[in-house]
This record gives C-alpha cells, sequence and structure tokens, in this order.
C-alpha cells in the first residue's frame, strides 16, 4: 500500500545519534506505538483473547468453569439458535443490499450531479449519522406504530388500508436496519463518486460513449473499491446488531447481536455467549477473506494515493 | 462541444434534442429520487423534534399528536436520573475523547513513518481490527476481561471500554492527513535546526490538529452515544444516558425522551455549524488545501 511505500525517511534521518538529546529523541520516535500496542492490548486483544477462552469452557449453575470442551459451539450451532444465525446473515446481506440500493442513487447524485450544493446535501446526509443511533431507532417506534404517521401516509397514498402491523416484526427490523446504516453506506460511495475526474468522462463523451456506456464502463470501474468498503461498512456492524432488533423486532425479529446480549445480561450462560460471539467473527473474518480476494482490501480507499 | 458539432448535420439535430431530452429525464428522476431518500433520511428526526411537543397520553408517547406542550423539556429537566445519567455521560465522553485522540495519533503517526516495518503493519492490522469486530462482541469480552481480572466496574472501565474503537477512526483520520503532508516543510524546519521533539511540536502536530480535532468529536459523540458497552459496564451508580433511555423504552417511549433528544440535536447541529466555520477559518488562513469537513469525516 502506497502508505508504506513512502514511509522510511525524513523523521529518522533528523535524528542523528550524538548529543543525549539527539538520542532522547530517537528513542522517542521508536517508542511512540508502543503506547497505542500496549493500551490496545489491554484493553482489546486482552479482552477478545478471554471471550476466546471461555466459548471453550464449561458453563456450570451460575459460573464458569475453564477447560476444553465444544459443547457450546455444539449448542450454538443447533436448532432455535442455528435458526437465528442463519436469520442474522440473511438479514444483513438483505439489509446491505437494500441500503445500497438506496445509497449508490443518493450517492451518485451528490458526488457527480450535485454542483454547489454538494455540502450541504452531504451535511444533511450527515446529520442523522451524528444523531444517536439509539434515538433514531426509537423513532422509528413512533413513525412505524399501529395508528401512526406512516400509517395515515399509506393510507393517503392507498398503498395500505386499516391498521399498520409492522411494529414487532421483521419488516420493522428490515427497515430500520437500513435507515440505521444508509449513511455508513453513502459516505464511502460519495466519496468514491466525488473522486472521479471529470476529465476522464469527458473524454469518454468525447470518443462517442452514451451516458450510460460512460457509467458502466468507466465510472463505475473507477468506483469500484468505494463499493467494496461501503458493503464492509454495512455488513459487518449489522452482523452484530443489537438496538435495531431490540426496539423494533419484537419477540419474532431477534438477531445474533441479542441473543449474545441475552446469554450475558439474562440466562447468564457466558461461555455460550461467548461461543456465539467467536462465530459472528468467523463469519465477518470469512467474509472479509473473500472480499480481499475481490478487491485489494480497504487500502485503495483506506489512504488517498 | 460534441453536441455542436453534431447539430451542424441537420438530420441529427432531430435526434440529439431527442437524447438530450432523454437525458433531462434521466437526470430529473434522479433528483426526485433523491428528494424522496432525504425524506427517508430526515423524517425520523423531525419526527423526535415534532413529538417532543406533544401532548401524549397518561405520561407516554403516542403515535398521534394530541396537542402542543413544552412541558417535557421542564419533565426532562427536572428527571433526576436523567440529569445524573447525562453526566455521567458527559464526564465518561470527554476523558475518553482525549484519550482516544493522544494514542488514536501516535497510531495515525507511528503507522506511517515508525522506521520499522513489523510495526507499521502491526499498527495497521489493530486498526482494521478494530473496525471489524462487532460491538456486542467487544463489549462482552469486556465484561469478561474486567471481572476475570478483578476490576472494578466503574467510570475508569467504561472509559477505556469507550476509547478502543475511536483510537482506530482517530488513527485512520491522522493516517490520511500524515500521508498527505508536505515534507518540504519539516526539512526547511530541519534546516533551521528543529529536530525530532521539536518539529513534531512545532511543524507535523498543527499541520494534524484539524484531523485531530474532528476524531476528538467522533471520539466524544461515539462515546456518547454508545450503549452496548455501557450495557455490560454500566453498575447502578455509574449509568450513561443511553442506558438510561434504553431502560426507559421497555415501558413504552416517555416524551421527556424526545425533549431531551431535541436539545441533544441542537448541540448536534450547533456543534455542526462550529465545525463548519473552523474550517472554513482554517481554509482559508492555510490557502485552502485543508480538507473539507466531509471528506474529513469519511476519513480521506
Amino acid at each position: 500500500m502506497s502508505a508504506v511505500a513512502a514511509a522510511p525517511g525524513r523523521t529518522s534521518a533528523s535524528s542523528r545519534a550524538g548529543s543525549p538529546l539527539a538520542l532522547l529523541a530517537w528513542a522517542f520516535e521508536r517508542l511512540t506505538p508502543l503506547l497505542p500496542l500496549v493500551w490496545l492490548a489491554l484493553f482489546f486483544l486482552g479482552p477478545l483473547a478471554f471471550t476466546i477462552i471461555y466459548a471453550f469452557a464449561n458453563a456450570t449453575f451460575g459460573g464458569v468453569e475453564l477447560g476444553f470442551t465444544l459443547t457450546n459451539f455444539q449448542q450454538a450451532l443447533s436448532g432455535f439458535y442455528l435458526h437465528i444465525f442463519l436469520h442474522t446473515i440473511v438479514f444483513a446481506a438483505m439489509g446491505t443490499a437494500g441500503a445500497f440500493v438506496i445509497g449508490m442513487p443518493l450517492a451518485y447524485v451528490l458526488g457527480r450531479k450535485a454542483g454547489r450544493y454538494k455540502t450541504v446535501l452531504a451535511v444533511a446526509v450527515l446529520i442523522p449519522f451524528w444523531t444517536s443511533f439509539l434515538l433514531r431507532t426509537l423513532s422509528w417506534e413512533t413513525l412505524l406504530a399501529a395508528g401512526g404517521p406512516i400509517q395515515a401516509v399509506l393510507n393517503f397514498l392507498h398503498l395500505h388500508s386499516g391498521q399498520l402491523g409492522w411494529i414487532d416484526t421483521n419488516k420493522a427490523v428490515a427497515i430500520g436496519l437500513i435507515y440505521g446504516y444508509l449513511p455508513l453506506m453513502v459516505i464511502p460511495l460519495f466519496v468514491a463518486f466525488d473522486r472521479v475526474p471529470a476529465e476522464i468522462l469527458e473524454a469518454s463523451k468525447d470518443l462517442g460513449a452514451s451516458r450510460l456506456r460512460t457509467f458502466l464502463n468507466v465510472t463505475l470501474p473507477m468506483v469500484r473499491p468505494g463499493v467494496f468498503t461501503a458493503i464492509l461498512l454495512t455488513f459487518v456492524p449489522m452482523t452484530g446488531e443489537f438496538v435495531v432488533p431490540a426496539l423494533l423486532g419484537g419477540n419474532k425479529g431477534v438477531l445474533m447481536g441479542g441473543l449474545i446480549y441475552s446469554q450475558y445480561l439474562g440466562a447468564a450462560d457466558y461461555p455460550l455467549g461467548s461461543a456465539m460471539a467467536v462465530l459472528v467473527m468467523l463469519l465477518i473474518g470469512m467474509v472479509l477473506i473473500a472480499f480481499s480476494r475481490l478487491t485489494k482490501g480497504f487500502d485503495e480507499v483506506g489512504a488517498p494515493a | 462541444m460534441s453536441v455542436l458539432q453534431l447539430t451542424t448535420r441537420p438530420g441529427l439535430r432531430a435526434r440529439t434534442r431527442r437524447i438530450t431530452r432523454r437525458v433531462d429525464m434521466i437526470d430529473t428522476s434522479l433528483w426526485a429520487l433523491t428528494a424522496v431518500i432525504f425524506v427517508f433520511l430526515l423524517a425520523p428526526i423531525v419526527t423526535v423534534v415534532i413529538f417532543a411537543f406533544n401532548q401524549g397520553e397518561l405520561g407516554k408517547q403516542t403515535s398521534v399528536i394530541t396537542g402542543f406542550t413544552t412541558r417535557w423539556f421542564a419533565a426532562a429537566w427536572d428527571d433526576p436520573s436523567l440529569r445524573s445519567s447525562l453526566m455521567v455521560s458527559l464526564k465518561v465522553a470527554a476523558p475518553t475523547a482525549v484519550i482516544a485522540v493522544i494514542i488514536g495519533t501516535a497510531a495515525g503517526l507511528a503507522v506511517v513513518r515508525h522506521p520499522w516495518k513489523p510495526v507499521r503493519r502491526t499498527l495497521e492490522a489493530l486498526m482494521y481490527y478494530l473496525l471489524v469486530v462487532p460491538e456486542i462482541v467487544l463489549a462482552i469480552s469486556l465484561l469478561i476481561y474486567f471481572t476475570r481480572t478483578n476490576f472494578t466496574l466503574g467510570y475508569m472501565t467504561l472509559i477505556a471500554g469507550h476509547s478502543t474503537f475511536p483510537i482506530a477512526v482517530v488513527a485512520l483520520i491522522v493516517r490520511s492527513r500524515v500521508v498527505a503532508l508536505d515534507g518540504a516543510l519539516e526539512d526547511a524546519a530541519a534546516d533551521l535546526g528543529a529536530r525530532g521533539w521539536r518539529s513534531l511540536v512545532d511543524v507535523v502536530l498543527p499541520q494534524l490538529l484539524p484531523a485531530m480535532i474532528t476524531g476528538l468529536i467522533m471520539a466524544f459523540t461515539f462515546s456518547f452515544d454508545d450503549l452496548l458497552v455501557s450495557e455490560m459496564l454500566a453498575t447502578p451508580t455509574v449509568s450513561t444516558l443511553p442506558v438510561y433511555i434504553f431502560g426507559e423504552t421497555h415501558a413504552g417511549i416517555t416524551p421527556n425522551i424526545y425533549a431531551m433528544a431535541t436539545l441533544m440535536l441542537a448541540v448536534t447541529l450547533i456543534g455542526f455549524s462550529l465545525i463548519g466555520l473552523f474550517y472554513r477559518f482554517f481554509g482559508r488562513r492555510t490557502g485552502g488545501d485543508q480538507p473539507s469537513l466531509t471528506s474529513t469525516v469519511a476519513g480521506h
């Protein structure tokens, strides 16, 4: 990746050994990464390691006995739990697809058509992104409620008649997921569309390509890395989503995140919850590997060349 | 230009006009679609504001407007649990943001400039792991970890738990700035005798300031909004605002919450305007090559 290739350089050249001050600067430069490394080892890698250890531990009555067993995984991959796991994958995929279908035209208009309104519209996309996720989801509870605003609109448009029974169903969860993650989908797509140089599109037009051809053969390949990033940024957190199903799904719309949560603050079966968490991480790992084969990964979009 | 050439040939004129009209139609429908999507994006936020002034029934929020009132704002202000959880949230979010900026900036600098490749690689991998681990997994991991290692749950554990994810966000934003730094400035500073620490403080960090401030705001917002890590690590005395709100929702939404959400939204919008002004100011002073607000928020 380009960032690393440009790396060895300047700062190390500036510290020439000799005076104690230079030695101090030399050491400081090499030791800075210790700060993030130690902190993340303590509060990120350490905790994750404990979860993995717990996933193989035995659940005793109200406690945990460390050991090595696969029963937690067996339990997590059978019956109701397996059903929820698969259901979560399907829902995350559907939610990502939904957000993509809505986000793509929006990002295209923002990045290529908005002209001087670009900043204003981009900020309008960012307002929901900066508003509390919990409150945004809560608001859908009011919007979708029987007798609520959405029902009134749908009845008025003759798209639906009578009471709206969407709350506490999968339909509400799908709407909440798509809504909640739409800004995360739009932002990388917008950046990608925004970066396509106008001269290239003009060249394509001058060479006789129609608008559709230009879009398919020039624009789309250029925004592809952004598309992959956007899909990953949406899909990955959706697999562990907790707030949306908890508020909008009721008993029928439980997803994996809620299931893990209830093993900790409900049933108190920590090893089972840990095994589920490990399974979710494995799933994400598999998705990442699949994606890294499709693209060079985050790097293409992560750092501008 | 190509259109002009085509129209010089009479037979093609009608066709060109047809194509132009079709292109206009595509544009119009794209804009119409955009308008609908914006309604979808902003409807829940507008709803919160409107229903904050709703009478409700029996002290609960209703899905229809039952009358206009401003009493929920007073009620929200007088609610002691709401107030104390808001205070806890602020007391956790502020140090979290500072820690995330310090550690994230160190990581963002080192991931580009550290002389040893394994260090750069490790930091980069860690940043991406942080971004892809779902919050629920991090939340339960922290709970197991802190209870197993006999940490007492409280402010410190909450701050430590909240800081991890924003570190990655800050590091990514800072990294993209470090990559784009103009090395000539540091060379000039070195020629004038500023090396190492001096160069970092006087030359490098000022250039990273906009990225660090964006990171600070993002880290604060993340901590302030976080539900899952707080749910797992909260204690009866140290419990944040989202935990309180989430607990309240089980018994139906109280209008207090919408009133407070409206106030928070106002604060967010004011914050937004301030960042906008900040960028305008910075952009002008440094000759306009600072990143725009949107591009920095998007992390590039």
